[in-house]
């Protein structure tokens, strides 16, 4: 490849926008996992089977059920809610009672078991067929010299919604304030009368709506099967770590940093290498900043 | 609860060893040496094969998880560094299988020893995350260098060469299934006697109060990269003997992923945590399970995904925990 192509301004451009793009969606789905992971410290690996539900409730939706792609955003949100809700009550708060030691790492291997589960369950169901939407809305905006699909640009505004959204739910709400007290200190939360069980139940489900939002959002990008959540999990599980454990507006810039990273990998190298820079960099930040990139916390190391 | 019937407080395993006991192990041993040498399958041995590689796997992982509390959430990546370094070193430098065993175990340390290096701030979930991205990267590395590993294509890998004597060219499965007794004889007898060594105490200290420990004197560094580089190489081992075994490596998810991992953590799991000797019972139950129920195909992997919340949930100790009602 020529020198000159890559240092050509509108090429990288285009490659900055496409990861920017990527990066918004890995942003919304590490917002979720961060919440998940902020709030009751539980490291939720069948986040990526969240993503997948959410694809499949938008297939339905919009293609079976031959609705607005709008209807299928909310019923991926209220699914995911739902099933998030269900999941936490039966399962991850059965461990958190017993509350013994390392209880968390306990719940981290039951989500694994979750994963196989549901990946395994939706392989059973819906077989092997990627289901997707070719657009959901047909057309482009040209901004320059840079041809933009619709679908990328409600990706990209979408997600700048509902992270906003997010944000005035947590600042505003009375569950978004229980939610950031919990957070902060569970006993005390609950001295004052928050009940911690309620804000855990809801904080799951918010995060499995999230990533149920993103799953459905995507599915012009990553169209429905089985395995689909797989790529966006371990991108997420990345920028959550890159942006620190529990920051959710450090783990959506890194959502973002992640997307850009690889975009220009897959341009300038064989796409392979993408996942090997990411590992290499969540390894050296884990090592230098185990407190994330964003943070500025000192003091005791996880 | 788990010390009680980790024998640690006995001075010595040996001692526990009455009568009745080593007649029932005697037993054990006996089904293990002769049911694949009488039934004269193909089947039933490469069952036998698979189950007690996996059960090593899973002991050795249990090794990490059980005494020590270290999660490697990257284990697939290591037994892929392991098969990929004995199979390469044949094909480019025409190194001996045999030695190729002890290279990969060497390997396989050194990587151990750098995770467990890089890792030594990180506890828990953050070192789940820590080995799950370097798991990663060797296995991506192995894909995106098919100039030497053949990447995605697949790597062919000669079978052992005859020693002293026995055949061990391909399809020869009872040979192959002696050795792996052999080498498993040995991991099985080094990692008992270094769990009820002083090195398994302070792997269990580590295991239940890192601080506490600390201000023992004992240094947790030390004994974390120990346990990491002890385990990583056995695991080298059986991953070099899992490389001329199968004749075939590429780095799909599915060999050398999550989901490899996923089915050793379950075994390890389900055998019961911090028992060594579950792992290869829960082995033999769960590979045997799904080598019998292939037909079942996706529906076996739902019933292991249920059978780790299960466990989880209502059965922290595993198998281990009938271990009073049938032994």
């Amino acid at each position: 490849m020529e020198l000159s192509i890559l240092l050509d301004p509108f090429i990288l451009a285009e490659v900055s926008l496409q990861g920017l793009i990527r990066g918004s969606m890995y942003g919304l789905m590490a917002c979720g996992l961060s919440l998940i992971f902020g709030l009751m410290g539980v490291k939720n690996f069948s986040h990526g089977e969240f993503f997948m539900l959410g694809a499949y409730a938008m297939f339905f939706v919009a293609v079976i059920m031959d609705m607005p792609f709008i209807l299928g955003i909310g019923a991926a949100a209220a699914v995911l809610f739902v099933f998030g809700v269900l999941v936490e009550r039966t399962l991850i708060r059965t461990l958190r009672r017993r509350a013994g030691r390392e209880w968390l790492l306990d719940a981290f291997v039951l989500t694994i078991g979750l994963m196989v589960v549901l990946q395994n369950l939706a392989l059973l169901t819906f077989g092997s067929t990627r289901r997707g939407v070719p657009t959901l809305i047909p057309g482009g905006v040209e901004i320059g010299p840079i041809w933009l699909t619709n679908d990328r640009l409600l990706i990209l505004v979408a997600a700048i919604l509902i992270v906003s959204m997010l944000g005035v739910f947590i600042r505003y709400t009375r569950m978004g304030k229980a939610m950031l007290a919990t957070g902060q200190h569970p006993e005390a939360a609950q001295t004052l009368g928050i009940d911690i069980n309620r804000v855990y139940t809801y904080t799951f489900g918010l995060g499995a709506a999230l990533a149920g939002i993103a799953g459905a959002l995507l599915i012009s990008i990553f169209p429905a099967y089985p395995t689909v959540g797989f790529h966006p999990v371990i991108k997420s599980i990345a920028a959550v770590i890159l942006g620190g454990l529990g920051n959710v507006p450090g783990a959506i810039a890194a959502g973002v940093l992640l997307g850009l990273i690889e975009a220009y990998t897959t341009f300038f190298l064989a796409s392979g290498w993408q996942h090997v820079i990411t590992a290499v960099l969540v390894v050296l930040v884990l090592i230098v900043r185990p407190y994330g990139l964003f943070s500025s916390a000192k003091g005791e190391r996880p | 609860m788990r010390q009680e019937s980790g024998g640690t407080r006995r001075p010595s395993f040996l001692r526990a060893l009455t009568v009745w006991r080593a007649a029932k192990i005697a037993v054990l041993v006996a089904l293990l040496i002769l049911v694949p040498y009488v039934s004269d399958s193909a089947f039933i041995t490469t069952v036998f094969i698979s189950a007690v590689m996996f059960g090593l796997f899973a002991a050795i992982y249990d090794l990490m998880i059980g005494y020590a509390g270290l999660i490697n959430f990257g284990y697939a990546g290591f037994i892929a560094a392991g098969a990929y370094t004995s199979a390469l070193a044949w094909l480019h430098f025409g190194v001996s299988p045999w030695l190729g065993l002890l290279l990969a175990g060497f390997v396989c340390a050194a990587i151990g020893f750098f995770t467990g290096l890089v890792s030594l701030r990180l506890r828990g979930l953050y070192l789940a995350l820590m080995t799950f991205f370097i798991g990663e990267a060797i296995r991506f590395t192995i894909s995106n260098t098919p100039d030497y590993t053949r990447g995605m294509l697949g790597l062919n890998v000669a079978p052992f060469p005859s020693i002293f004597g026995i055949d061990f060219s391909r399809g020869n499965y009872l040979n192959y299934y002696y050795l792996l007794l052999v080498i498993g004889a040995v991991i099985m007898t080094f990692m008992t006697a270094l769990v009820n060594s002083k090195y398994g105490l302070a792997f269990q200290a580590l295991r239940e109060d890192p601080l506490a420990t600390e201000s023992l004197g004992i240094s947790t560094t030390r004994y974390k990269l120990l346990n990491f580089t002890i385990a990583s190489f056995l695991t080298g081992i059986v991953a070099g003997f899992y490389a001329h075994y199968l004749g075939i490596l590429s780095p799909t998810p599915q060999e050398f992923g999550v989901p490899r991992t996923v089915e050793i953590l379950t075994i390890t799991y389900v055998g019961g945590r911090g028992t060594l000797w579950g792992s290869l019972f829960s082995g033999f139950l769960l590979i045997g399970f799904q080598e019998y129920f292939r037909a079942l195909g996706a529906w076996r992997l739902v019933l292991f995904g249920c059978l780790l919340i299960f466990v989880m949930l209502y059965a922290r100790r595993g198998l281990a925990g009938l271990k009073k009602y049938v032994w």
